[in-house]
């Protein structure tokens, strides 16, 4: 144990000082507000050129009431749709109402010249449907029939508290769930596979400058892999810390300017209040809506963080150890990184099934494939993440933790017995199936 | 003598060639052992049995009288032939870094290191990145590391190449202090004056096979062409005469040329060659008889000429 924490502190000493390192740990949170925020943005300036639409309405029903949306410019014309087709070529379509829509709704076509998406063919359909539901409701002659639609509308806001296991109910909020899945189950994707290439980058060099050969006298094989691989954790978790810090003073000063701690205490005792103060006090403060509520009381219940946060740390090492012990195999296999492509594949692979899995189980945390998948050791550390902000079952949370350790131990010994040959073999370049005789050879 | 290393009847396959086949030897405690060969011979994969980097196919190897196990690798220092360093890394750090996973505390691996640093007068350079030093600097700082911890059994492959004559020469001093001071070392190299120079005994391995075994001067002495060198005063013609009737053949006729003769040395020597079975005294005899003889010596053969003729299948 000695030699590897020696190893190890020389893994961690030599990166962490290194300048790399320190330019990341600046540079990767604002890569990663960057990440999500720029396409909501190119979102909206591409949304600012409205996309021309001509109407060619036999019905005389539709076309003069369609309103212009954000993203859709409509022009009604009495011409053919011949003939507008002949002169126009700069728009982005041709809107056709048939004469008989009322009664036949499928009678309306859109002729574009590029391809149209989902959003503007919603948009569409949905102006054209609610204008021909008016006019029909109209034809029932109720008097007052605008205000009395306009009396009954009612938009409902969902107040979600989870029932907990000893009854009592806690907020939840939906929009913070998603949101977090998001960030840790990618945060972990992200971190396994750039230490783990970290560590077979290691490896690699240590076998091409020999460095190997000197310290084998010293120390085994198995400990040099070791204290490489919790070396680099360490300089994970370090870069992990340094950014919780960095978020918490950030965000806890972002919040003493703009007087959230006011609007947590205000939160805190809304909830408190009789359901009708309530809603005098959120009526009185319209910013306060009740989603904002719930993330801020679910992000300052210290038991949620440490959910959350602890099971980060967990999976996180757990997935890392798991991975990067298969990662420091195959470095140990290869003269160069140019030869690692082949072999990497099936670490790789059950990477990508987790980030696949994780989007899908964004939409449905306890489906039986994010249930599954965050059993199954090689794809829980991603899944799980995904799973845990909106609460996940204690037994099911061990199996999958207590999987994760036996089989991190378990490729962790197979890794070092491949470790154990690769390291002085040098010249081939060896096939997978080499790799698994590998591991059963006997020193 | 007793043997700090044996090796019996080693065979080792890569897929396609036979690196060892069958070799076996011993190496004395507190000798300088050479291990020579030619490249590909097999030195390599020997040392690295030796090492436990790989097993062989077949045999056995002891160390110290029992067999060559796990908990025998932290005696043995092993100075690679490529030489193998972190380059980013300091050389001081470096250097320390090595020495405490050989099981040095960070005060007695610094007080060491110090005291190397200093007899070889590389003290400036502890904080001097390895990437920044000339192969043969980094050597010297490798060496260091290899010999820190005192281990019973020291391994040089190639530890010559890359110094220079001045280099070479304080670290064969080194070498032979090491062993003085009671460290086997096995020597592989290419270098068959630095063998002359530091082995005690030597093996030589060409094409897998073990070919020559044994003390270094015995070797040189059995590998003798019972070839004589006879220097006198006097004339040489009498000399040349006489040896004529006696038991033996003069090797270096030539000598009377005019060119020869310029050399005034050449001139009052002769090599001669006297057959297993005669008796020297007698070629003695007639020598003393005609001139006035100031030396006799046998010569014995350079490793270089036993190398090369033992590597040709000529002994």
């Amino acid at each position: 144990m000695g030699k590897i924490a020696i190893i190890a502190g020389r893994e961690f000493n030599e990166r962490v000082r290194k300048k790399s390192f320190i330019i990341t740990t600046i540079l990767m949170p604002i890569a990663f507000v960057a990440i999500m925020f720029i396409p909501a943005l190119m979102m909206n300036i591409s949304s600012d050129e409205k996309k021309e639409v001509v109407v060619v309405d036999q019905s005389g029903l539709v076309g003069n009431r369609l309103q212009d949306s954000s993203s859709l410019h409509y022009t009604l014309s009495d011409k053919t749709a011949e003939e507008v087709a002949a002169e126009n070529n700069d728009i982005f379509g041709i809107l056709i109402v048939g004469k008989d829509v009322a009664t036949n709704p499928t009678n309306v076509q859109l002729l574009t010249y590029e391809s149209s998406t989902i959003n503007i063919e919603n948009e569409i359909a949905g102006q054209i449907s609610s204008i021909i539901e008016s006019e029909k409701l109209k034809a029932y002659n109720i008097e007052d029939i605008d205000a009395i639609l306009e009396a009954i509308e009612t938009p409902v806001s969902l107040r979600v508290k989870q029932l907990g296991e000893s009854g009592e109910t806690k907020e939840s909020s939906s929009v913070l769930n998603i949101a977090l899945a998001y960030i840790f189950g990618f945060l972990i994707y992200m971190f396994v596979f750039l230490y783990g290439n970290m560590v077979m980058q290691g490896v690699i060099e240590e076998k091409s400058n020999k460095v190997m050969e000197v310290m084998v006298s010293s120390v085994k094989p198995f400990q040099l892999m070791m204290g490489k691989i919790l070396g680099i954790a360490s300089v994970a978790v370090t870069q992990f810390v340094i950014w919780v810090v960095f978020i918490l003073v950030v965000g806890s000063a972002a919040m003493s300017i703009f007087g959230l701690n006011e609007l947590v205490a205000s939160a805190g005792s809304a909830a408190a209040m009789d359901p009708a103060a309530a809603a005098m006090m959120s009526s009185s403060m319209p910013a306060i809506d009740e989603e904002m509520v719930a993330i801020i009381k679910t992000v300052t219940d210290p038991a949620y963080l440490f959910r959350i946060l602890g099971g980060f740390l967990v999976y996180f090492i757990g997935g890392y150890l798991l991975y990067a012990a298969m990662f420091a195999a195959v470095g140990s296999a290869v003269d160069n990184e140019k030869d690692t492509n082949n072999l990497q594949l099936p670490i790789t692979l059950p990477l990508m099934v987790a980030l696949f899995v994780m989007l899908s189980a964004m939409q449905d945390p306890n489906g039986p494939l994010a249930f599954w998948c965050s059993i199954i050791p090689f794809t829980s550390p991603i899944v799980m993440m995904v799973r845990l902000p909106y609460g996940v079952p204690g037994w099911e949370l061990g199996l999958s933790i207590g999987l994760l350790v036996v089989t991190f131990v378990a490729i962790v010994y197979l890794a070092g017995k491949i470790y154990r040959v690769g390291v002085f073999m040098y010249g081939k370049k060896p096939t997978l199936a080499e790799l698994i005789k590998w591991a059963r050879y006997k020193y | 003598m007793d043997k700090l290393i044996r090796v019996e009847n080693v065979t080792k396959q890569f897929a396609g060639h036979t690196a060892l086949d069958d070799v076996s030897l011993e190496i004395p405690r507190g000798s300088v052992y050479g291990l020579l060969g030619p490249n590909g011979a097999g030195k390599t994969t020997l040392i690295r049995i030796i090492n436990r980097i790989t097993a062989p196919d077949k045999g056995r190897v002891w160390f110290d009288g029992h067999l060559l196990a796990p908990e025998d690798v932290p005696h043995i220092g092993y100075l690679p032939e490529e030489r193998g360093l972190y380059k980013s890394m300091k050389v001081g750090e470096q250097a320390l870094y090595f020495a405490q996973l050989k099981g040095l505390s960070k005060q007695e691996a610094t007080r060491r290191l110090k005291e190397w640093f200093v007899k070889f007068g590389i003290e400036s350079w502890w904080n001097k990145k390895v990437s920044e030093l000339s192969k043969g600097m980094a050597q010297k700082v490798q060496f260091i590391v290899t010999v820190l911890h005192k281990p019973q059994l020291l391994i040089f492959d190639e530890p010559f190449s890359g110094f220079d004559p001045i280099n070479a020469n304080l670290l064969k001093q080194e070498i032979l202090a090491l062993r003085d001071q009671g460290a086997t070392v096995i020597f592989s190299t290419h270098n068959m004056s630095s063998v002359e120079e530091v082995c005690d005994h030597i093996t030589l391995i060409n094409k897998s096979h073990n070919i020559l075994s044994g003390s270094l001067r015995d070797i040189r002495r059995s590998h003798g062409g019972n070839i004589f060198e006879v220097d006198f005063r006097g004339e040489r013609e009498p000399l040349v005469a006489a040896l004529g009737k006696a038991p033996c053949t003069i090797l270096d006729t030539s000598a009377s040329d005019d060119e020869a003769l310029e050399n005034i040395s050449a001139a009052h020597s002769l090599k001669i060659h006297i057959p297993k079975d005669e008796d020297i005294r007698d070629v003695v005899g007639i020598i003393n008889a005609t001139t006035s003889l100031r030396s006799f010596s046998e010569v014995i053969p350079s490793m270089n000429d036993i190398f090369i003729r033992a590597v040709a299948g000529e002994l």
